[in-house]
């Protein structure tokens, strides 16, 4: 198609946004998916839609690593090589695909069949070592499943695929929010309004007012569960009562950290409790317009998403004059093209509004003035999934299940050196040795190895060792044990774990994924990761143990968002834990854990 | 109105005001790379931490409003760590090549290191490598390696040009500054960029390996190129002339002026000073005995030959309408100059004058960029000045062609090219005194009977009326070239020879007694005016 053909359906892209910038992401994908890949010729026309210069296309189209700047293969095999994945085999599994497929990373095969990407963490730890061919997941790719994945990346696209379908361990009963994870296809607008569906929005829309709901959201104690645990109705409560502009709901769904996978499930099987909860925060905020913005790489996500949307509007759940109640509130799917960094709120706005994804400076925050420089409230998926619940069987019921301070459960997702990697639904005052060890959980580590680490809350969060396991998984606990619940994502590591390699893959992660905004961010990423590689490469120094920790130090707190301290924390952590082994790893030039110094990639 | 205390030291500010200017107002420097008070706030580099009492992080004073009571240490051990080690930082993939870099001496990466980094480099690493040497236009080279991203330029273009060149592209220490691939950075403003980055990322293509800025001198004047009066520095070199090609002036940079241009400049008025070095007329010309081309003569022969013509001709003629005498004044003269004119040649002599000349409009904007290429429009229209004209320069010379004057003098304008150079040569025929005074080289020099070196604006003292009628004084950045003097110092010379009796010894006595002789400029002095110039007074009653 050229890009005149693609005009009608930008005029129709442009009407979902209150300004034109923010069909930035969405042109750019429109053409890429006509195009294959975005030409100058494209960048100068997005510019010209947009009235944005054109240098500052280039700066988002670059930004993404998911839009390519030059034609590439007819399919895009996309394999994870962060952490949870590399715990599992990701990198036998990239040696043998690029042995097979006779390409590197980055490449395309001399026919242009396939261009082979190394990418970070696809948020689909459960079915790792797993890959991403064009817009389909495919995990564990182990044994026979490595040789049917190339052979898919060989097909022409839409051809029947060998690779199957992953079956990964997900908890479905329940309290509050697996209950209707049962079926993989989904559970759609009949079913789920059969299972109460709806009956919260609508009761919140016909009998309380928008205080009663932020009362009884901060009477669940219910905490954002994207990760920072801040209280949902005191953040609800922030938003101006007296203002002319209007209100923005944002939809956190650009899952990204390393070890999590918790939103794909909610918005592929259970869609409609996420909308059913946006229609009661934005009730709560005096908002009717609202954007769900998904990682790029969830594409099924979307697609199952936008299908929830589209029943509901049918059916008077979302759009004009709710059920004959008068709220009015539409719901715009906005998808992101990768960038882990989209994850942290303000970033996510800016990547929103057509920029690059950098994190704003605070004050003043999103309550105050968030998108389009309006009063907006970002949320997780997983928080507004649980908001239906709340309105159904009250508050205080929801309260109850959880601590004292953090009401609810969570989806708990475990990966690494586990029998049965998954998504796993327990009250928040769980314990992580539970989590692991039970067997209505992750029932255990791996053939029966012993543990040697665990980090709780995805790869941001601090590591913990084998004997700091009892611990229950809320917010306050994990914070007082000097590590963080995060985004929940749990990840194990059996005695084989080289420990130098983990944190050189989580300092990989942070160097490919710092926004590059803030100047210690950007550069100690990026010098951190080169020390781990030079010692990784048997080259290390003693002394080099000591300046990590010091560029660790650097950074923390000195940049405009977290990530940097999020960057920092692992680099602290499994130092101080683990100071012997990395000492004896850059004594002896390999790793005490493994019988060939090759095993750790230099 | 809040209070707050700075290094032991309270400061009430306005309301809004943030720590790094609330510091300012105490003159405490605040290191600061992305924050520059003509763009928005990026709050990106990080140099400009403190410590806020109460406030367990360290926080950037660009982006801080301070609030009352508000206590901030900027010396403080964990402040001063703070910024260290974001310098380390910066500097981790810097490339260090200072010894071939233009900005080396005026670099904040080397200043700031010097007044509080210091620490042993702990970067053992290869550096991330870009692109060096970089054209992005006529004026401007780009050092990828050496830009710390702190998007001054960026902002620069999208914020005060809304040209939008510049992008980062890529992210995390990939991140690197460019143009859109294939675009030229042409814009008229283009080297304000050079100005406003921090380090040497940015450099100009003109003074690129000229001079190294510790040779430099700096006089701050008054940009002659249009008729907004931006304020500038002037860069020169003299000792040196194995430096800057032989060139004295090596550089023009903007110099910051709330009222006037605030911290920028026009490339064209930045590179528009080649003619202070080249093709100037240097030497006194007149005519000679023996040949019909002039012959160099001395300062004194010129203005005594000249005045006793200038007086026979003057005394015949009471009356202005029928003088005998024709003198075409300048814009590019300072208002002291055109008060001597007027003194000189319609006081006592009668003379019809003007200065207005039918010159082509330049180029323009709503900006900075005025049509009106003369510095000094403003003051030639003021009475008691040149003004006001009654008269064109073009019936001057028809006058003169039709046999009407004796006497014309031209002041810098190029007859030849405003009226052709037939007319220039039968009117240098008619007239029996023909004084063409100026700075350069042109057509109607080889014409002029008498030549009389100028000095370039750059070589004396003065004031300038700019287009929004604000005085502003010019300086004497060096003495000027060979034998050519300041029109002022002639003129006073003519008049004294004429027999005026003015006690005027230099530009500061003249504008004395210009202020007391001219309604506009009623009450001011060279110290009110200061260096940011004022308002005159009419124009300070109008707004009144």
């Amino acid at each position: 198609m050229t890009l005149s053909d693609l005009e009608p359906r930008t005029r129709e892209i442009l009407e979902l946004y209150e300004q034109p910038r923010a069909a930035m992401l969405p042109l750019l994908w429109l053409v890429q998916e006509n195009q294959g890949y975005v030409s100058q010729e494209a960048e100068a026309w997005v510019g010209r839609i947009l009235g944005v210069a054109r240098s500052h296309v280039r700066e988002a189209v670059s930004f993404y690593n998911m839009f390519h700047t030059k034609p590439v293969g007819r399919r895009e095999l996309r394999v994870c090589t962060s952490l949870p994945c590399l715990l599992r085999g990701a990198g036998h599994l990239m040696d043998r695909i690029t042995e097979s497929l006779k390409i590197g990373p980055g490449e395309t095969t001399a026919d242009g069949e396939v261009t082979l990407t190394e990418v970070e963490c696809l948020c689909a730890c459960e079915m790792s070592p797993m890959a991403q061919l064009d817009e389909r997941f495919v995990g564990p790719l182990e044994g026979a499943s490595v040789d049917s994945i190339i052979q898919d990346s060989l097909t022409e696209p839409g051809s029947p695929e060998s690779t199957p379908e992953p079956d990964p361990f997900i908890s479905t009963n329940g309290p509050v929010l697996c209950t209707r994870f049962k079926d993989p296809e989904g559970t759609w607008l009949d079913g789920y309004l059969a299972d109460d569906g709806y009956v919260a929005a609508g009761k919140v829309l016909s009998s309380m007012t928008p205080q009663d709901v932020i009362d009884e959201v901060s009477g669940a104690n219910l905490r954002g569960l994207g990760g920072a645990g801040f209280p949902a109705g005191r953040k609800w409560s922030f938003v101006p009562k007296e203002t002319d502009k209007p209100k923005y709901l944002v939809v956190n769904a650009d899952e990204g950290e390393p070890g999590t996978f918790k939103d794909r499930y909610i918005m592929e099987r259970d869609p409609h409790a996420l909308l059913e909860g946006m229609i009661i925060a934005a009730f709560a905020i005096g908002c009717h317009k609202a954007y769900v913005y998904i990682r790029g790489e969830y594409f099924r996500s979307a697609e199952r998403l936008q299908r929830a949307i589209d029943e509901a509007n049918g059916r008077g759940w979302l759009g004009n004059d709710i059920q004959g109640t008068g709220f009015d509130l539409d719901v715009v799917i906005h998808r992101g093209a990768g960038a882990y960094i989209c994850g942290e709120e303000t970033a996510l706005l800016t990547s929103l509004e057509g920029g690059k994804g950098f994190p704003r400076l605070k004050p003043p925050f999103p309550a105050i003035s968030g998108l389009f420089q309006c009063p907006t409230i970002v949320n997780n998926v997983e928080t507004l999934a649980c908001v239906p619940f709340i309105f159904r069987n009250g508050a205080e019921h929801f309260a109850g299940i959880g601590t004292e301070r953090q009401g609810g459960t969570r989806l708990f997702c475990v990966s690494g050196h586990v029998v049965r990697p998954g998504v796993y639904e327990a009250p928040v005052s769980v314990t992580l040795r539970e989590l692991i060890e039970n067997e209505n959980f992750a029932g255990g580590v791996r053939d029966a190895n012993s543990l040697k680490a665990v980090i709780p809350g995805g790869i941001s969060a601090k590591i913990l060792t084998a004997d700091e396991i009892d611990v229950a998984m809320d917010f306050d606990s994990l914070r007082d044990a000097g590590t963080m619940a995060g985004s929940g994502g749990v990840i194990v590591m059996d005695e084989t774990t080289c420990i130098v390699e983990a944190l050189d893959s989580a300092s990989k992660f942070f160097a490919d994924e710092s926004c590059g905004q803030c100047s210690p961010c950007r550069e100690g990423t990026g010098w951190v990761h080169r020390i781990l590689r030079r010692i990784m490469a048997g080259n290390g120094r003693l002394e080099d143990l000591d300046d990590l920790l010091g560029i660790a130090g650097d950074m923390e707190g000195n940049t405009i968002c977290v990530f940097a301290d999020a960057a920092a924390w692992p680099v602290q952590s499994y130092i101080s834990k683990f100071r012997d082994e990395f000492e004896e790893f850059i004594r002896s030039g390999r790793s005490a854990e493994r019988k060939e110094a090759a095993e750790c990639p230099a | 109105m809040p209070s707050l205390t700075i290094d032991g030291r309270e400061v009430t500010v306005a309301d809004g005001t943030t720590v790094i200017q609330a510091a300012e107002e105490l003159g405490i420097f605040i290191p600061r790379y992305c924050y520059h008070p003509g763009l928005s706030i990026a709050g990106n580099c990080r140099i400009c931490l403190v410590e806020v009492e109460k406030i367990p992080k360290l926080q950037i004073a660009c982006n801080t409003f301070v609030s009352e009571g508000m206590v901030v240490h900027t010396k403080s051990d964990i402040a001063e760590d703070g910024r260290r080690a974001v310098l380390e930082f910066l500097l981790a993939n810097h490339p260090l090549d200072c010894p071939v870099c233009d900005q080396s001496g005026e670099c904040d990466l080397q200043n700031f290191y010097m007044n509080f980094g210091l620490y042993n480099p702990r970067f053992q690493e290869h550096k991330v490598k870009k692109n060096k040497a970089v054209e992005l236009g006529p004026h401007v080279m780009l050092d990828q390696e050496r830009c710390i991203l702190c998007s001054r330029c960026v902002r620069f273009t999208d914020e005060i040009t809304g040209t939008g060149e510049f992008g980062i592209f890529n992210r995390g220490d990939r991140a690197e500054l460019g143009l859109y691939p294939g675009d030229v950075l042409d814009n008229p403003y283009s080297a304000n960029v050079v100005d406003i980055c921090p380090v040497g990322a940015l450099t100009e293509s003109d003074f690129r390996f000229k001079a190294r800025v510790w040779y430099l001198s700096s006089a701050p004047t008054v940009c002659n190129g249009c008729s907004q009066g931006c304020n500038v520095d002037l860069h020169y070199v003299l000792d040196r002339p194995h430096l800057n090609d032989g060139a004295r002036v090596s550089r023009i940079k903007p110099r910051y002026n709330p009222d006037v241009n605030e911290w920028w400049l026009c490339d064209e008025g930045r590179y528009g000073f080649d003619w202070v070095d080249q093709a100037r007329l240097t030497k006194v010309r007149g005519p000679s005995t023996d040949s019909l081309e002039t012959a160099e003569v001395t300062w004194d022969q010129a203005l005594t030959t000249i005045s006793a013509v200038l007086s026979a001709a003057g005394s015949d003629n009471e009356k202005k309408d029928g003088s005998r005498i024709g003198v075409i004044a300048s814009a590019q003269l300072s208002c002291e100059e055109l008060f001597l004119i007027r003194e000189i040649f319609c006081g006592t002599l009668g003379a019809r004058l003007t200065s207005s000349v039918p010159e082509e409009p330049g180029s323009s904007d709503d900006f900075l960029i005025k049509a009106d290429k003369n510095p000094n429009t403003s003051a030639t229209t003021l009475p008691g000045l040149a003004g006001p004209d009654t008269l064109e320069a073009g019936q001057l010379v028809d006058q003169a062609l039709a046999g009407n004057l004796d006497v014309l003098w031209v002041f810098g304008h190029d007859l030849v090219k405003l009226f052709g150079e037939e007319s220039v040569r039968q009117l240098s025929e008619k007239l029996s005194l023909f004084v063409y005074s100026g700075t350069n080289e042109n057509a109607t020099v080889p014409l002029a009977h008498w030549v009389l070196p100028s000095a370039a604006y750059v070589e004396k003292d003065g004031t300038f009326v700019n287009c929004h009628g604000r005085v502003q004084r010019i300086g004497r950045a060096f003495p000027p070239l060979e034998d050519s003097r300041e029109d002022w110092r002639f003129l006073l010379e003519l008049a004294d020879k004429l027999g005026l009796s003015f006690d005027w010894r230099e530009p500061r006595e003249i504008f004395e007694g210009l202020a007391r002789a001219a309604a506009p400029f009623d009450g001011l002095t060279y110290e009110s005016i200061g260096r940011q110039g004022i308002d005159l007074a009419t124009v300070r009653e109008e707004s009144q």
